[in-house]
C-alpha cells in the first residue's frame, strides 16, 4: 500500500535537493532548476494530500495553480539573470556582489 | 746644657741625612737644567763638614745619643723612628761621607759629557740620603726601611745605562737577590719582635741590653732569628751563595761601582751583623764563620783568572767582605768593623784608578776607532809610562789589599788573621781549616792584585796603534785619588804601624775576646803573610811581565775559575728557568682558564641575550600578533555575513531556520 | 506490485535529482531536469491526480524546460563558454555547510513525518472514514473543472492574470536596451 508517508518522504527528500541545489550551485539556471525542485515537492505534496479531499478538490486545485505559478516565475526569473548577464558578464551569483555594504 | 748639646748633636747629625736629600729632590725638580752636579756636590761636602768636625767628635767615645718620636701605633703596639749615635753608628756615618766626597768630586769629570747625568746626581744624592739614614737609624724597622730603599737607589744606579741589555739584566739580578736578604732580614725583625716586643737597638743590644737578659728562654728561636738577620746581610754583603750578583753589578758606572760595591751598601751588611751581634749564638757564629770562609775562598780562586779589570776588583770585594764575616764569626766584630773602613778606602781607589784607566782606553778605542773593550786587562800594558800618578795610587791601594806592612790593610787583616787563630786554637784543630784558609786567600789575594798591576801598568802595550795618546787622569780625578791613597796609609788609623790593637778603631769598640792571646802569633803571622805575599808577586811578575806563562789557557781549575764556578749557570738553570716556565703555566692558566671563564660567561650571557630576543620576538610579540591575527580572523569570518552574496545569505538564513526548528523538536 | 513500481518512480527523480545538483556540465544536467520531470508525473498518477501529472508534462516539460533550454543554448557564445566548465571531472564536490543544511532539513522534515505518522489529521480520517477519497474510477477532469468555475474561481482569474502581469513583466525585463 502506498501510504501518504511514502509521498511525504520524497517530498521531503526533494525539496532537500533543491534547497542544496539553491544554495551551493556557482551557476544562476541552476539556482533556477534549484527552485524547480522545490516547487515541485511542494506540489507533490499538494497532490498527496489532495488523494484524501473528494469533497472539495482543493489539493489538485492549489497544485495546477502552483504550476501556473512555476512557470511565470522561472519566466521573470530568466529575464532576471538575462540582466544580470548584460551587467557583470557572469551569471556566478558569487561574483554579483553589488548588494554588500 | 749637656741635654741641650745632646739635642743640637741629634739635629745635626738629621740634617747630615737631610742634605743628600734635599739634593735629591732638587735635582729631580731640575732635571736636565741641573747637568754639573754642583748641587749634590754641595750637600755631600756640607754633609761631610758636619760629620767630620761637629757630630763624630762628639760622639766617639763620648756619651750615646738617642732621640725617637712615635711614628704608627697599631692596636697597643706603637713603632718610633729616631736616630741612635754611638761609636759604631756614628763612624759609619762619617765613613759613609768621607768615600762619597771623592767619589762626587770623581764623578764629575768622569761622568762628564754623559747624556743622562742629571739622573746620575739625583740617584747618587738619594744613595746617600739611604746610606746615611741606615748607619744612625735607631730602630731595626727604620733600618729595614733604609736598607730597602739603598738597594733600590743600587738597582737605579746598576742599570743607570738602561738601553744596554747586559746592565737591565744586572740591575735585575741584584734586586732579586737582594730581596732573598731583604726577606731574612724581616724575618728576623719578626723573631725580635715576638721574643723581646721592642725593635729599639739601644734597649735590645747595648750593654744592659733585653738580650742579655731573656737570652735562655727560646734557643731555637734565637737561633733562628740570628741566622735570619745573616741571611740579610749575605745579601746585601755578596756572600756565598748569594755572590752572583756583585759580579754583574759591574755594569754601572765605575764612581758607582766604588762607591756602593766596594766601600758603602756591601759594608751594611757587616754593619748590620755588627749591631744585632749579642743575638747569636754559638752556632749561628759557627755558620757565619764557615760562610765567610768559603765566600772569601772561591772568591779570591775566581779574581785568578778574570780578564775584565773591574769584575778582578768585583770579587776582590767579595773575599774581602769575606774575610770581615769570618771576624764577625770568630767573636771580633772590631776587627771587623776596622777592616770594613780600611777596604772602604782602598778598595774605592782601586776602583777610581780603574776607572781612571778604562777611561783612557775609551778615549782611545773612539779616537782610534778600534775594536776592543777598554775593560780587558789583556788590551792593556805598560800604562805606568803614561800613567805614573795613577799607578803610583793603585800600588798603594794593592799593598793596602794584599796587607803589606805600612799599609792601612795591614792592620786590620793581621787583625782578623790573628784572633782567628785564637779562636780556633781555643775551639779545637778541626776550626784551624778556617785561619789556614784565611792565610791561602791572603796568598791568592796577593797574586791576584799583583796579577791585576803587573798586565796593567807593567809590560808593554797590548794593542796595535800607530800613536798610543794615553795621557794621565786629569785633576778632578787625581786628587780624589790622592786623598784615598794617603788614607790607605798605616798612620791615618794607628801611630804603631805594626801593633792593630792601638788603632783609634780598635779601641772604640768594646768587644771582650774570649780566646787566650797567643804572643807568638803576633810576630809569625805578619812576617809570614809578607814573605808569601812577596814571593807571589815575583811569580807574578815573572808569568806576566817576563810574558813566560807555564800553564796551558785552558785547563779545568782555569776554566771553572773564569767561569765563575758555573753559579750563575746553575742558578739559571736551578731557579730561573723553573720559575719562568711556572709563570708561564700561570700565563696560559690565566689566559686560557681565567679568561675562558670570563669570555664563557660573555657568551653564556650573549647566549641569554639571544634567548631574551627570542623570546621577545617569538612569545610576546607573538602573543599581541596572535590577539591581533585573531581579532582579524574573526572579522575576516563575520565578514561572510556582508558581502552581498545571495547564497550566503540564504545559506545563513536556512542554516538559522534549521537550528531554530531543531530547538523547537528538542524543547 | 504498486509499491514497486511507485519505489522506481521515486528512486529515479531522487537520482536524477541528485545528478542533476551534482553534474558539472550545465547541459546534462538540464536534460536529467527533464528526466525529473516526467518521473514527477509518474508520481502524480499514484496519487490518483492524472490531470496535473498531465498538466506537468505539457507546462513544465513542455514549456518551462524548453523555455530554459532554449535560453541556454541560444545564448551567445560567451555565455555558453561561461557555462561549459573546462573541468575534467564529472561530478562536482558539494559545498560542505550547504549540504549539511540540506541534510539537516531533510532529517528534520523525516522526523517530523515520522512524528505525525501517529497524528493523522481529523479530516483525513474522517473522509477516509467517509469514504471521501479519490478512486482511481474517478473523472478528474470533469470534477476540476466544475471546482474552477464554481469554488475556485476568483482564484483561477487572478492567477490568469497574474501570469499575463509575469510574462509582460518578463518582455519588458529582457528587451535590448539603447546604447547611443
Amino acid at each position: 500500500m502506498i501510504t501518504l508517508t511514502h509521498f511525504l518522504l520524497v517530498s521531503a527528500a526533494l525539496f532537500s535537493i533543491g534547497l542544496y541545489a539553491v544554495l551551493a550551485k556557482r551557476n544562476a539556471i541552476m539556482i533556477l532548476i534549484g527552485i524547480e525542485f522545490i516547487i515541485n515537492a511542494a506540489i507533490l505534496n499538494l497532490v498527496a494530500f489532495g488523494k484524501y479531499d473528494k469533497i472539495n478538490y482543493g489539493g489538485q486545485v492549489f497544485a495546477l495553480f502552483a504550476i501556473v505559478l512555476a512557470a511565470a516565475s522561472v519566466a521573470v526569473g530568466l529575464a532576471i539573470i538575462l540582466n544580470l548577464y548584460r551587467k557583470h558578464q557572469t551569471i556566478n551569483p558569487e561574483q554579483t556582489t553589488d548588494l554588500r555594504d | 746644657m749637656g741635654d741641650f748639646a745632646s739635642i743640637t748633636i741629634g739635629s745635626l747629625s738629621i740634617i747630615i741625612v737631610m742634605l743628600p736629600l734635599l739634593a735629591f729632590i732638587l735635582q729631580a725638580l731640575l732635571g736636565k737644567r741641573a747637568v754639573s752636579g754642583n748641587i749634590s756636590l754641595v750637600a755631600i761636602v756640607l754633609s761631610t763638614m758636619l760629620s767630620a768636625f761637629v757630630v763624630f767628635p762628639a760622639i766617639w767615645q763620648e756619651k750615646t745619643v738617642q732621640e725617637d718620636m712615635t711614628w704608627f701605633t697599631i692596636g697597643t703596639q706603637s713603632f718610633q723612628i729616631g736616630i741612635l749615635l754611638n761609636n759604631l753608628t756614628a763612624l759609619m756615618q762619617f765613613i759613609v761621607c768621607i768615600i762619597a766626597l771623592p767619589v762626587h768630586i770623581y764623578s764629575k769629570a768622569y761622568m762628564k759629557g754623559d747624556p743622562g747625568i742629571h739622573r746620575y746626581w739625583m740617584y747618587l744624592s738619594l744613595f746617600c740620603f739611604a746610606m746615611l739614614g741606615l748607619t744612625i737609624s735607631n730602630n731595626l724597622l727604620m733600618m729595614y726601611i733604609f736598607w730597602e730603599l739603598v738597594g733600590f737607589a743600587s738597582y737605579l744606579l746598576i742599570g743607570f745605562w738602561f738601553t744596554k741589555d747586559a746592565a737591565v739584566q744586572a740591575n735585575k739580578k741584584a734586586f732579586i737577590i737582594n730581596r732573598i736578604g731583604d726577606l731574612g732580614f724581616l724575618l728576623g725583625i719578626a723573631s725580635i719582635y715576638s721574643l723581646f716586643g721592642t725593635l729599639n737597638i739601644e734597649r735590645l743590644f747595648s750593654e744592659g741590653g733585653l738580650i742579655y737578659t731573656n737570652l735562655t728562654n727560646q734557643g731555637g728561636l734565637t737561633t733562628f732569628a740570628g741566622i735570619c738577620f745573616f741571611i740579610g746581610a749575605m745579601a746585601k754583603s755578596a756572600q756565598f751563595p748569594l755572590h752572583v750578583w756583585l759580579p754583574d753589578a759591574m755594569e754601572g758606572p765605575t764612581a758607582v761601582s766604588s762607591l756602593i760595591h766596594a766601600a758603602t751598601m756591601v759594608a751594611a751588611g757587616v754593619f748590620l751583623l755588627s749591631t744585632v751581634f749579642p743575638l747569636f749564638n754559638e752556632t749561628v757564629l759557627l755558620l757565619i764563620a764557615i760562610i765567610g770562609c768559603i765566600t772569601a775562598f772561591i772568591a779570591a780562586f775566581f779574581a785568578l783568572t778574570q780578564k775584565d779589570i773591574k769584575k778582578i776588583l768585583a770579587f776582590s770585594t767579595i773575599s774581602q767582605l769575606g774575610f770581615m764575616m769570618v771576624a764577625i764569626g770568630v767573636g771580633a766584630w772590631d776587627a771587623a768593623m776596622f777592616h770594613l773602613v780600611t777596604h772602604a778606602f782602598f778598595k774605592c781607589l782601586l776602583f777610581l784608578g780603574a776607572g781612571a784607566v778604562i777611561h783612557e782606553m775609551a778615549h782611545l778605542k773612539a779616537a782610534e776607532g778600534l775594536d776592543i773593550d777598554p775593560q780587558d786587562i789583556n788590551q792593556m800594558g805598560g800604562l805606568k809610562k803614561w800613567m805614573p800618578k795613577t799607578f803610583a795610587c793603585m800600588t798603594i791601594a794593592s799593598l793596602a789589599l794584599a796587607g803589606f806592612p805600612l799599609t792601612s790593610g795591614f792592620l786590620s787583616k793581621d787583625a782578623i788573621l790573628i784572633y782567628s787563630f785564637e779562636w780556633a786554637m781555643e775551639q779545637g784543630s778541626l776550626y784551624l781549616i778556617i785561619p789556614f784558609t784565611l792565610i791561602l786567600v791572603s796568598i791568592l789575594t796577593a797574586f791576584y792584585i799583583g796579577r791585576l798591576i803587573f798586565k796593567v801598568f807593567f809590560g808593554e802595550f797590548k794593542v796595535q796603534v800607530s800613536t798610543t795618546n794615553l795621557h794621565e787622569a786629569n785633576r778632578v780625578m787625581l786628587i780624589p785619588m790622592i786623598f784615598l791613597a794617603t788614607c790607605s796609609l798605616f798612620i791615618v788609623f794607628s801611630f804603631n804601624p805594626i801593633a792593630y790593637q792601638q788603632a783609634f778603631i780598635m779601641l772604640g769598640f768594646p768587644v771582650t775576646h774570649a780566646a787566650q792571646e797567643i804572643a807568638v802569633l803576633h810576630v809569625l803571622l805578619p812576617i809570614g803573610l809578607t814573605m808569601t805575599s812577596l814571593i807571589a808577586w815575583l811569580i807574578g811578575w815573572k808569568w806576566y811581565v817576563k810574558q813566560q806563562y807555564p800553564l796551558q789557557g785552558n785547563n779545568f781549575l782555569m776554566s771553572l775559575s773564569f767561569h765563575q764556578g758555573y753559579f750563575n749557570e746553575s742558578y739559571q738553570r736551578l731557579f730561573v728557568n723553573n720559575t719562568l716556565s711556572i709563570s708561564h703555566g700561570l700565563f696560559w692558566f690565566d689566559r686560557h682558564i681565567v679568561d675562558g671563564i670570563v669570555n664563557f660567561m660573555g657568551t653564556f650571557i650573549r647566549g641569554l641575550g639571544k634567548l631574551s630576543d627570542w623570546i621577545d620576538r617569538y612569545i610576546v610579540d607573538g602573543f599581541v600578533n596572535f590577539i591581533g591575527n585573531s581579532t582579524y580572523y574573526i572579522g575576516h569570518l563575520l565578514r561572510w555575513i556582508q558581502n552581498g552574496r545571495l547564497q550566503n545569505y540564504l545559506g545563513f538564513a536556512f542554516t538559522i531556520l534549521l537550528i531554530g526548528i531543531i530547538y523547537l523538536i528538542l524543547t | 506490485m504498486e509499491l514497486i513500481i511507485f519505489y522506481i518512480f521515486a528512486f529515479i527523480v531522487l537520482t536524477s535529482a541528485i545528478l542533476v545538483v551534482s553534474l558539472k556540465n550545465t547541459a546534462r544536467s538540464l536534460f536529467l531536469f527533464f528526466v525529473v520531470l516526467f518521473a514527477m508525473a509518474g508520481l502524480f498518477i499514484f496519487a490518483f491526480a492524472d490531470f496535473i501529472a498531465i498538466t506537468q508534462i505539457l507546462v513544465y516539460v513542455g514549456g518551462v524546460l524548453i523555455l530554459m533550454i532554449f535560453a541556454f543554448m541560444l545564448s551567445n557564445k560567451q555565455l555558453l563558454e561561461d557555462l561549459q566548465n573546462t573541468s575534467k571531472k564529472f561530478l562536482s564536490l558539494p559545498n560542505w555547510q550547504s549540504l549539511l543544511v540540506a541534510i539537516g532539513f531533510l532529517v528534520v522534515m523525516s522526523y517530523g513525518i515520522f512524528e505525525w505518522q501517529e497524528h493523522t489529521p481529523r479530516w483525513i480520517t474522517e473522509n477516509i472514514h467517509k469514504g471521501a477519497v479519490i478512486g482511481p474510477s474517478d473523472n478528474n477532469i470533469e470534477e476540476l473543472g466544475i471546482k474552477f468555475m464554481t469554488k475556485y474561481l476568483l482564484p483561477f482569474e487572478v492567477i490568469s492574470l497574474f501570469l499575463l502581469a509575469a510574462l509582460i513583466g518578463a518582455a519588458h525585463l529582457s528587451r535590448k536596451e539603447d546604447h547611443s
